[in-house]
């Protein structure tokens, strides 16, 4: 197949601007025909609050990051587990968790379970909840990472005399992490947008921080729009380190 | 260079056919129906049937506007927080909500002469110590409020020391006190009456009122003006018809005893 020149540059910049300003006047238009006029320096009074709102967001959901981790490395092997009750009790919760809205089980988990093991505080909670939310999803990333793994190369360690933990250590984990690790990443950006649910326990991260302003000012239409730009920022650039995991990880579909 | 003149003719083309396509589709705003704005989630002015049809206090409110002006009707079920833009935008043409009237929600839209009056109280947990609105203000005490009552600004002045909670519903601010995760729900004195009925054994009602009366008012977009004087004639005569008095009856008849019987100023006095 005949390989494709890379663009000029000036044709990346003008094609990027061609797509903003096709964009912008969609949303200029859409404005205009209701006749809706933004005034978004309100928001500039409440930066302290929607500074913590987004602080918060991002601890909330590192947090839930690296405790999800942990949880979908447990279950992905526990999924593989030679006992059957592991097995199944794996298999349920993976069932479960990503079988029912994250709402209902915010609900679920902070009054119910919460109450009656006396987990009262909202940011834990909260961070509880959405570990164990994406924790579902990670273990079936790992999952599908650890099924991908060629049995050859287990024969292959094997026959140059590597012990299991070697061979975990040499062999299975840089492969699994060169092929999970964009999709981990991708997670990421899930996480950051599914915290926004944690609102409905008065988790003040930036979604209840907004509603909260938006309450008070009646703005609704100026602080969600911001809202969305600032969730953006967050989740651009954790496509953009996606992007560059990806291309970093690739070795094997270089030419 | 040739591809790129044709990049940006095909993109201002775009841009041009969108436009079209945008202006050409208006719809004819012919409908004189009256579409009136709610949120039915406050048993029993604004609420749904078993069937899940609009129903209450303020629904037969809008009914009986509707037929005062003369025209079809139509109830909108709306988020609190969302009855507000919806008129901005023209997506209702009233709101009858059990909206207080106050300087805050002024600015962005035109009120009636209020119709009813109502004054917050409080749903107290029973092992809390809280027994005044002076209690409240205190490190340590926990106050649920639902997002943009006017429990919510009155917090949001006068409670800086207490940790306040804006919940999205009544139900999880109700359910907070019961458990104990909360020492305190401020809302209006009807609800508060109710759901401490409902949960004798964990809550307390403190109806005493925390501040002046807030007076209800049915909103319209900043402007409409013409809709505004025909809503406050329609107000008038209501209650000189005794309208509000049938409403009472109708929806509560229990309550008023009680109240009646307590000494509390009634909605509609």
């Amino acid at each position: 197949m005949k390989r494709f020149r890379n663009p000029t540059l000036i044709n990346k910049i003008l094609s990027a601007l061609a797509v903003a300003v096709i964009f912008a006047a969609l949303v200029w238009i859409s404005m205009k025909r209701i006749g809706l006029n933004l005034d978004f320096s309100t928001l500039f009074e409440y930066k302290k609050r929607l500074f913590d709102g987004f602080k918060m967001t991002i601890i909330i959901s590192f947090a839930s990051l690296i405790f999800s981790m942990v949880l979908g490395m447990l279950i992905a092997m526990g999924q593989r587990s030679r006992i059957l009750v592991i097995c199944y009790a794996c298999r349920a919760y993976i069932q479960i968790i990503r079988g029912t809205p994250l709402l209902v089980q915010i609900y679920f988990f902070f009054y119910i379970v919460g109450t009656a093991w006396g987990i009262d505080n909202r940011y834990i909670a909260g961070v509880i909840i959405l570990s164990i939310f994406e924790g579902a999803y990670i273990s079936e990333i790992i999952r599908g990472g650890i099924e991908s793994i060629d049995k050859q190369e287990y024969e292959i360690a094997r026959s140059i005399g590597l012990t299991d933990i070697q061979t975990f250590r040499l062999v299975t984990f840089p492969i699994l992490m060169a092929r999970i690790l964009p999709a981990l990443a991708g997670q990421l950006a899930s996480i950051i947008k599914d915290s926004s649910l944690l609102s409905v326990i008065a988790v003040i991260e930036l979604t209840q921080t907004t509603q909260e302003i938006s309450a008070a000012n009646f703005q609704m239409f100026e602080n969600y729009i911001f809202l969305g730009l600032l969730y953006f920022i967050l989740t651009f650039a954790v496509s953009m380190l996606t992007k560059w995991l990806e291309g970093r990880y690739k070795h094997e579909n270089r030419d | 260079m040739k591809r790129m003149a044709k990049i940006i003719i095909m993109s201002a083309l775009s841009v041009l056919i969108m436009i079209a396509a945008l202006t050409g589709c208006t719809a004819s705003k012919a409908n004189n129906t009256l579409i009136v704005g709610m949120e039915l989630a406050y048993p029993p002015f604004e609420t749904k049937d078993t069937n899940g049809a609009p129903s209450g206090i303020s629904t037969d409110l809008a009914n009986d506007l509707a037929k005062y002006l003369g025209r079809p009707v139509k109830i909108q079920d709306i988020a609190w927080t969302g009855l507000i833009p919806s008129l901005q935008t023209g997506k209702v043409d009233v709101v009858i909500s059990s909206m207080t009237i106050t300087d805050e929600r002024k600015k962005t839209v035109d009120f009636s002469d209020p119709y009813a009056h109502s004054y917050l109280a409080l749903l107290v947990n029973k092992k809390s110590n809280v027994t005044t609105a002076a209690d409240l203000n205190k490190k340590g005490i926990v106050v649920d409020i639902k997002i943009g009552t006017t429990a919510n600004t009155y917090a949001d002045k006068n409670l800086t020391n207490a940790t306040v909670n804006v919940l999205a519903s009544e139900n999880a601010c109700v359910t907070e006190v019961v458990q104990g995760k909360a020492d305190v729900f401020i809302y209006d004195q009807l609800t508060i009456y109710r759901q401490n009925q409902s949960n004798l054994d964990s809550t307390k009602a403190i109806m005493i009122p925390i501040q002046d009366k807030e007076d209800w008012g049915m909103a319209v977009k900043k402007g409409n003006t013409e809709l505004l004087n025909k809503i406050n004639t329609f107000i008038a005569k209501y209650k000189s018809d005794g309208g509000f008095e049938k409403l009472t009856q109708k929806y509560l008849p229990q309550e008023k005893k009680t109240f009646d019987s307590l000494g509390f100023p009634w909605f509609f006095d």
